[in-house]
């Protein structure tokens, strides 16, 4: 097994393009493996993977917890509400607690921009990032693109459209840096109040502010969750808006190309950013995204866990 | 030690370094002889500068002394060379005149030049206005509600309006809270990287010109704190023209550091104003050139280790700055704008602000001074502060320069 550069997955950024076809590749094998009679595997066998949740998740902290089962690994599920961080506890406190029960890998997701990377500083565990703050969400980002290169071939100049809440999105930022790392053009479409206004570190996309030239080209467009607080906080005047200037689409889909891919982070908002007849529809690869989530992920805790039995 | 001669050493004096040269340091001034048996330090052709003035104390006693104490805070201006200060304190609201004496009694204990600011609105609520008549009889210099934006406009008005009567100066530090919007980090292209929230420039300019026409308006003084960035410069400067009585100061670090910093997701970064983008940096320097910015603050602001040993958004924002300050930028000061300018920034302005006597060292004259060695190295190390923090953001860095000693209220404390 070749080895990662990286010891912990704090994100996408930086991370090279070795790395992330080291786990690509391995995630095509365990997608292999996912669709066995028998869809364990020993690699993992007597290591404790925590799965430390401080903000509500389904799928991704299901997604975990089923590829740690995978490999074999113990699971602990950790989250805030039923935990001493109710009683004010630290992070750090929290966590030293969690390491002396002598656990070898921490999936965090935190509302923190950087918690991972605090954590990591803070303990010799390997962390996995679940999702901080609007930062990084590296394994969706990871799924994306296997799902990608599953449908299309490879990544490597394909052009890949992005809509939606961007200046809120972890899954965006993970996926920019990522896909762009791979070979892909990157698209970024979104209303001006739910876009980055300082894109300088960003140059390596292109942003367009009206959907119909956004998708024209895409070969796979990422439709993203837009959240109800947006429009508490006057970002937007209204769901009905929205989804007139920027929903996925059918008439949106006859600008696009005819086997563009329709993906979606989940959960999705019927009617909102994607219209259910396209959620449904010949276009989405939206289930295929959810099982490679599992086969991305069971990949990154092998290579990182692997690593670290190397070193 | 009440009395020391520092030989080898090189005292700035009418606005000029001399030559090598012995101080003779005996209760308290710098006199022509010292008496037998009085120690020698070997200077080693160090600089003594004027001791320093720093604006934006936060010592947090009374109320908040589990954190930090004025002897915690008279030992870090000690270590750092700062003969006096204007102190103003997030956790203490002085609101009323037995506040204030209290706080003066406490002040008193330390024999140090520390002038105090009091609250124009009960408590920092900007909804009752504080008894400052009384205030001003009693001794503060000038009026400022901590950090807090005064988003009520009316409330502004009456309470400028009233606190005309004493005369004395507005202090405020610039930034819309609205506009803020629970933001921490300057909105650049380092937070839009890592996704956080944060403060547009806008913000602080909004505030500043807000608070700029009500000055006009009811020609009262006003002070801003920790201006960041050069948009607010250039409306102080309109508005010092158009006749209107404006001071600022920048905040030392904002001369230091911008927000890259933000890449390494360091909590002792987090601080109440936001370091803005390397351009806003390089225009508050051009602002310390033109003469626009009237002093450098320091805005000493002490946070337990537990409060920042978490991730960057959950920190407690603050950061002191005292111990370090003089070694992290009298190099890159004195070298971009001269020694006496530096000396001006420092000391003389920041004091004359506070309305406190300067600390200009001459012969004969009492004496407060730093000793520096502007090219040794220091590197910042957790034992280099007082009390029980350490919020620098410079910790772990090294500083250009070093401080030998300070003689401080006829004390000298060698490092």
């Amino acid at each position: 097994m070749s080895a990662l550069e990286i010891k912990h997955l704090f994100g996408l950024r930086g991370v090279s393009k070795n790395d992330i076809r080291l786990i690509l590749d391995n995630a095509k094998q365990f997608r292999e493996i996912l669709e066995r009679p028998v869809k364990k595997v020993p690699s993992l066998r007597g290591m404790t993977v925590v799965n430390l949740f401080f903000e509500n998740s389904t799928r991704t902290r299901t997604s975990f917890e089923l590829a740690e089962k995978r490999l074999s690994a113990d699971t602990v599920n950790f989250t805030s509400s039923n935990s001493s961080v109710k009683k004010g506890e630290t992070l750090v406190d929290t966590l030293r607690n969690i390491e002396a029960m002598k656990i070898d890998i921490v999936v965090v997701r935190h509302k923190g921009t950087g918690v991972p990377k605090f954590l990591a500083d803070n303990s010799n565990a390997i962390i996995v990032n679940a999702g901080d703050g609007a930062h990084e969400h590296p394994t969706q980002a990871l799924l994306d693109m296997l799902t990608i290169e599953e449908k299309l071939g490879t990544l490597e100049g394909k052009n890949v459209t992005i809509v939606g809440d961007i200046r809120h999105s972890r899954v965006a930022r993970s996926n920019l840096w990522g896909m762009t790392t791979m070979g892909a053009h990157v698209t970024l479409c979104g209303p001006s109040t739910l876009v980055p206004r300082n894109t300088e570190l960003m140059d390596k996309v292109t942003w367009e502010s009206d959907v119909k030239k956004a998708v024209k080209d895409a070969d796979a467009i990422i439709a993203l969750r837009l959240q109800k607080e947006r429009m508490d906080d006057a970002l937007l005047p209204s769901m009905r808006e929205y989804r007139n200037t920027f929903g996925i689409t059918h008439e949106l889909l006859e600008c696009a190309k005819d086997k563009v891919l329709i993906m979606h982070p989940g959960p999705i908002n019927r009617g909102v950013e994607l219209d259910s007849e396209i959620a449904d529809g010949e276009h989405s690869v939206i289930l295929d995204q959810v099982t490679n989530g599992v086969a991305v992920r069971m990949a990154v805790l092998y290579l990182l866990a692997g690593g670290r039995a190397n070193a | 030690m009440r009395n020391v001669i520092l030989d080898n050493v090189r005292p700035f004096v009418n606005g000029k370094f001399e030559k090598p040269t012995k101080m003779c340091l005996v209760d308290g001034n710098w006199a022509g002889e010292a008496p037998e048996g009085t120690e020698v330090v070997d200077g080693r052709g160090a600089i003594a500068l004027p001791a320093l003035f720093g604006l934006g104390l936060d010592f947090k006693e009374p109320l908040r002394d589990d954190i930090y104490t004025f002897k915690d805070g008279v030992d870090a201006m000690r270590r750092g060379g700062f003969y006096g200060g204007l102190y103003e304190s997030s956790a203490n609201a002085i609101d009323d005149s037995l506040k204030l004496a209290a706080i003066q009694q406490i002040s008193a204990k330390f024999g140090l030049s520390i002038a105090f600011l009091g609250a124009f609105s009960k408590n920092y609520q900007c909804k009752d206005l504080s008894e400052m008549v009384e205030l001003a009889q009693g001794g503060v210099v000038g009026f400022g509600d901590g950090n807090q934006d005064c988003s009520r406009t009316r409330f502004l008005r009456l309470a400028m309006e009233y606190g005309s009567m004493t005369g004395k100066r507005f202090f405020f530090m610039p930034l819309d809270d609205s506009l803020r919007h629970h933001g921490l980090v300057h909105e650049g292209c380092y937070a839009d990287t890592l996704g956080m929230k944060g403060i547009p420039r806008v913000a602080e300019t909004v505030s500043a010109f807000r608070i700029l026409e009500m000055a006009r308006f009811l020609k009262v003084p006003v002070h801003f704190k920790q201006v960041s960035c050069g948009e607010t410069l250039k409306l102080i400067e309109t508005a010092r023209a158009q006749g209107v009585d404006v001071t600022c100061d920048v905040d030392i670090y904002h001369l230091l550091i911008d927000d890259s910093c933000l890449l390494e997701l360091n909590s002792n970064c987090n601080v109440p104003m936001p370091f803005r983008s390397a351009e806003d940096r390089e225009a508050l320097w051009k602002g310390l050139e033109s003469g626009v910015v009237n002093a450098i603050s320091m805005n000493h602001d002490p946070v337990l280790a537990q409060d920042k040993e978490v991730n960057f958004e959950d920190a407690v924002p603050g950061a002191v700055s005292l111990e370090t300050a003089l070694p992290a930028i009298w190099k890159p000061l004195s070298e971009r704008l001269g020694a006496a300018r530096a000396v001006e920034l420092l000391s003389t302005a920041p004091a004359q602000l506070a309305g406190v006597a300067a600390a200009e060292l001459a012969s004969g004259k009492r004496a407060e001074l730093v000793l520096l060695d502007p090219e040794t190295p220091t590197e910042v190390a957790s034992s280099m502060f007082a009390g029980q923090v350490c919020n620098s953001p410079l910790l772990g860095k090294q500083l250009p320069s070093s401080i030998l000693g300070t003689y401080i209220n006829s004390e000298w404390r060698g490092v």
